[in-house]
């Protein structure tokens, strides 16, 4: 195994990769048993490395105040959200969580070495609108901003036009310079990259604070002609304030997916099945309309 | 003593239980976790109140996330632990705190626990390996080391390990993973 390798490895048992660098890893990890034993082998060092340090008791009655936040919780969350024991799904997918899907990541390995160049050349050449393409909404505390990119030419297969998603989706995370629609740069900001034909797509965020204790952010779809709003899902509370999440709005004829707006807003804690119909929180992403 | 294959299973049943709601199986887990995992808390954020709010607000994300572990990418220690940094980090983030990194080998102050004959068993097995994790930091290069316990001890992402240690991130990335197997080869030698 070479260096490189063993030095990501490392960082991962360490939890030092970024969530772009974590995923990928995981993914090849997942593929490699030799990656993943050389993860096993290092998780040890952690757990020395943790009980290395001076030993503290928590302070009596702490497991006690956690069980009572967790029936606070139960009011509005019964049970924890039921085992994927046969899939073992890092995130809820769909039905009100956004997804990071990682079969579909796994994808993404064959696409890397197309990705900036796919980029900056679909950048560059905005056709007409006749052509299929992406739609990227950049979303900022006060605004919306609406841009298209053409699909490439092996646009009718699926799978293809996922990976250019996700591909572009992955540039702009890691260059959000690139974006075509340019949003403020100073504060909170996200991206929403978008396949009006397959109904799938990206949100990508970028300095967006934890929300409060109780709260979730929640992206929702709108639907530009009519003005008619869709639940896209909630992004998981993972405390960064970066994520690359992807999306799936289903077939829903109420939404023409044609050019559909975005925004993001602070609501209540909730579940897939228990999350809110409509907005009703505040909208601290992509406020006013396109 | 190191956590075996037997140990890391049953911590996944447990896991597995916890999704499905089951309260004795995260006592459990509670009972298992929670002194490490307070005792990194408050080697991150420095302050012992900082690290039961950051306990607490970690063991409700593990009741809350536990459908969502994957034992295919990390043991279920690994995963805890992981919880209870990006915790720490989202709570000095929000106080706008700065990240506590006090230096591992200068610190041998710790809470006195009560004695019982199964702690006192697991007080010496664990006292042996603290000395050989301790003896082996202590043989590798100062600035090395460093960079070692920052990334084991600290909030800092390699880049900011890289930054405080006036290092190019290349250099920190080399030495973690020297120093992290080289930690697990004298862990490997002393344990069969």
């Amino acid at each position: 195994m070479n260096k490189q390798l063993e030095e990501t490895a490392c960082l991962y048992v360490l939890d030092q990769l970024d969530p772009v660098e974590r995923s990928a890893f995981e993914t090849r990890m997942l593929r490699e048993p030799a990656l993943a034993e050389l993860v096993r082998k290092l998780e040890p060092v952690l757990l020395h490395g943790v009980r290395e340090l001076p030993r503290h008791e928590p302070p009596a009655g702490t497991l006690e105040r956690i069980e009572a936040r967790i029936a606070a919780l139960r009011d509005t969350d019964p049970e924890p959200e039921p085992v994927a024991r046969r899939g073992w799904n890092p995130f809820r997918a769909g039905g009100g969580a956004l997804a990071l899907d990682w079969s579909s990541l796994a994808r993404w390995g064959v696409a890397a070495v197309i990705a900036v160049s796919l980029a900056t050349i679909a950048i560059q050449s905005l056709r007409p609108a006749t052509q299929p393409v992406f739609v990227i909404v950049g979303l900022d505390a006060d605004r919306s901003t609406f841009a298209e990119l053409p699909q490439s030419g092996s646009a009718k297969d699926p799978d293809a036009r996922f990976i250019q998603l996700a591909t572009l989706a992955e540039n702009f995370w890691r260059k959000p310079g690139d974006m075509p629609a340019a949003v403020a740069s100073g504060d909170s900001r996200a991206y929403a990259l978008f396949d009006p034909r397959s109904r799938q797509g990206f949100i990508v965020v970028d300095r967006l604070p934890a929300a409060a204790e109780g709260q979730q952010y929640h992206l929702w779809a709108v639907d530009s002609s009519t003005g008619r709003v869709r639940d896209a899902g909630s992004l998981p509370q993972d405390g960064a304030d970066r994520g690359m999440y992807s999306f799936a709005l289903g077939s829903d004829d109420s939404l023409d997916a044609a050019r559909p707006s975005f925004f993001i807003t602070v609501e209540e804690e909730s579940t897939p099945a228990s999350a809110p119909s409509e907005p009703r929180g505040k909208v601290v992403l992509g406020k006013g309309r396109i | 003593m190191p956590q075996t294959v037997d140990q890391a299973s049953d911590e996944i049943r447990l896991l597995a239980d916890v999704a499905d709601g089951d309260r004795a199986a995260f006592r459990e887990l509670y009972t298992r976790y929670s002194a490490p995992l307070f005792s990194l808390a408050i080697r991150l954020l420095g302050d012992h109140g900082a690290a039961e709010e950051a306990l607490q607000d970690a063991f409700v994300k593990i009741w809350r996330n536990a459908h969502a572990y994957d034992p295919r990418k990390a043991r279920p220690y690994t995963w805890a632990v992981t919880n209870l940094r990006r915790t720490c980090i989202d709570y000095l983030r929000k106080n706008r705190r700065a990240p506590s990194a006090v230096p591992l080998l200068d610190d041998d102050f710790a809470a006195p626990e009560l004695h019982t004959r199964e702690n006192i068993r697991r007080t010496t097995e664990t006292h042996e390996t603290s000395e050989l994790v301790r003896s082996t930091l202590s043989t590798i290069a100062e600035p090395q080391r460093n960079a070692l316990e920052l990334a084991l001890y600290s909030t800092l992402t390699h880049s900011e390990i890289a930054a405080r240690l006036s290092q190019p991130v290349g250099t920190i990335k080399t030495w973690i993973r020297r120093g992290l197997l080289d930690l697990r080869a004298a862990l490997k030698d002393a344990t069969p």
